[in-house]
């Protein structure tokens, strides 16, 4: 093994992901090669004095009564009934008001979800027009742009390109979206930036469909069978909207 | 329906609070907006919780962690002035004290004094693998499960954040 070997290795060693076989190998070097073990034991005593000097921190009292306070929130419905001495006619009444009360709560729960999401992908969105942030696959080929994400992530996006129609590709990138790695894809249209994100629909709580408009930006999103779409642009809504045709067109023209 | 979601959550995703406040405060080093990105952050999870299959404890930390470092980027886009005014300042002061001229601050500084402020100076996604690693004992897949980057980012920012830490404490402890 060579010195860039073991320097690039000695981490994952020390942190118990080498395989077997590499990890007999480095220990072998490390035992013949006085400079390498030097290395090894400065990790170590780095590693020894982090774990002396670095405080975990205990989530203080006043926050977990917030926390508690916050989800007591989320699930409370709204009472519509107040409680008290009731006839049976007023009891029946109450049941279907619960009833009532139970269905627009989880409306409003999934609108809250969208809500919360579309500022997410508009945060993205903004994140991946600062340099050097739009795309980790710069390419207008689609068939550079989709084998890209292989091992990157457990679904192959579907990616077409519109140059035809003034979309032309601009690329793909790995993004987090709802706590989960979704696929990025990145159109143009003249200097105007166009975001898709994408992933399996089923995963997360984004079924539906929905427009937003988040401080200037557009933020539109549908759901298939195969994937949940949500797309963002500063892109005059009608353009926009040009453009998510040619994209649910792509998608069933695929199916 | 609601509240046996409710005690699932209490039980999957609560435990890990001091886990979510410990890499908060290191994200954004500061306790009060800690508390606000993990207060934002709990309820994020339970409204995407429904969508969360994770059954053993370690996935649900992950996940949790995930959430929170989310929630500290969404934070710091909303705030980029803010952000940029303390990088600024952060420049100044690692100049000014660490790297120029390490002894001239009269007093000595600690071991523990020196890395966290070592800490404290890494760029944030060498820091949030640092905390990950050395303080949660996160595997490479959840590390990068939890910042979405692949394996070999993890094991190259962790190696390079290493070096650098490397170089905060030999500096103090004259062994370098």
């Amino acid at each position: 093994m060579t010195h860039p070997v073991i320097v690039a290795q000695l981490d994952a060693y020390l942190d118990g992901e080498l395989a077997a076989p590499d990890a007999g190998e480095l220990e072998a070097h490390l035992r013949v090669c006085p400079e390498c073990a030097r290395l090894e034991q400065r990790r170590r005593t780095l590693g020894a004095a982090l774990r002396e000097h670095l405080p975990r921190y205990e989530a203080p009292d006043t926050l977990r009564a917030r926390v508690r306070a916050g989800l007591r929130k989320e699930t409370t419905p709204v009472r519509a009934v107040r409680r008290g001495p009731m006839a049976w006619r007023a009891l029946s009444v109450a049941a279907s008001l619960a009833v009532v009360a139970v269905g627009s709560w989880q409306l409003a729960l999934r609108r809250a979800q969208g809500e919360a999401l579309a500022d997410q992908v508009v945060a993205s969105h903004l994140r991946s027009l600062m340099a050097g942030h739009l795309a980790d696959v710069p390419s207008s080929d689609q068939h550079t742009v989709k084998p890209w994400f292989n091992g990157k992530l457990d679904f192959s996006p579907p990616v077409y390109d519109f140059a035809g129609r003034a979309f032309p590709l601009l690329g793909g990138r790995l993004d987090y979206l709802g706590g989960q790695p979704v696929a990025a894809l990145v159109y143009g249209r003249r200097q105007h930036v166009i975001n898709v994100f994408l992933w399996p629909t089923g995963r997360g709580r984004s079924a539906g469909s929905g427009d937003f408009t988040r401080q200037g930006y557009h933020v539109l999103h549908w759901t298939t069978p195969e994937y949940t779409y949500w797309v963002a642009s500063d892109l005059g809504l009608a353009e926009l909207r040009e453009f998510t045709g040619l994209l649910q067109r792509g998608d069933s023209a695929a199916r | 329906m609601e509240s046996s979601e409710l005690e699932r959550f209490e039980a999957v995703v609560l435990p890990h609070l001091d886990a979510a406040y410990t890499l908060a405060r290191y994200l954004t080093r500061d306790a009060d907006d800690a508390q606000d990105i993990v207060q934002e952050a709990s309820l994020r999870a339970f409204r995407y919780f429904a969508g969360f299959r994770g059954s053993e404890p370690g996935e649900g930390r992950a996940w949790l962690l995930a959430i929170v470092r989310n929630t500290v980027r969404t934070w710091h886009d909303r705030n980029r002035h803010h952000a940029k005014a303390t990088e600024f300042d952060e420049k100044l002061h690692s100049e000014g004290i660490a790297d120029d001229h390490p002894e001239a601050s009269a007093v000595r500084k600690s071991e523990s004094e020196a890395l966290r402020e070592a800490i404290d100076r890494l760029p944030a996604e060498f820091r949030e693998v640092i905390v990950l690693r050395e303080l949660e004992g996160l595997s490479y897949k959840e590390i990068s499960d939890v910042a979405g980057v692949p394996v070999g980012t993890v094991m190259s920012r962790l190696s390079r954040a290493r070096r650098r830490l490397e170089e905060a404490l030999c500096i103090v402890t004259e062994d370098c």
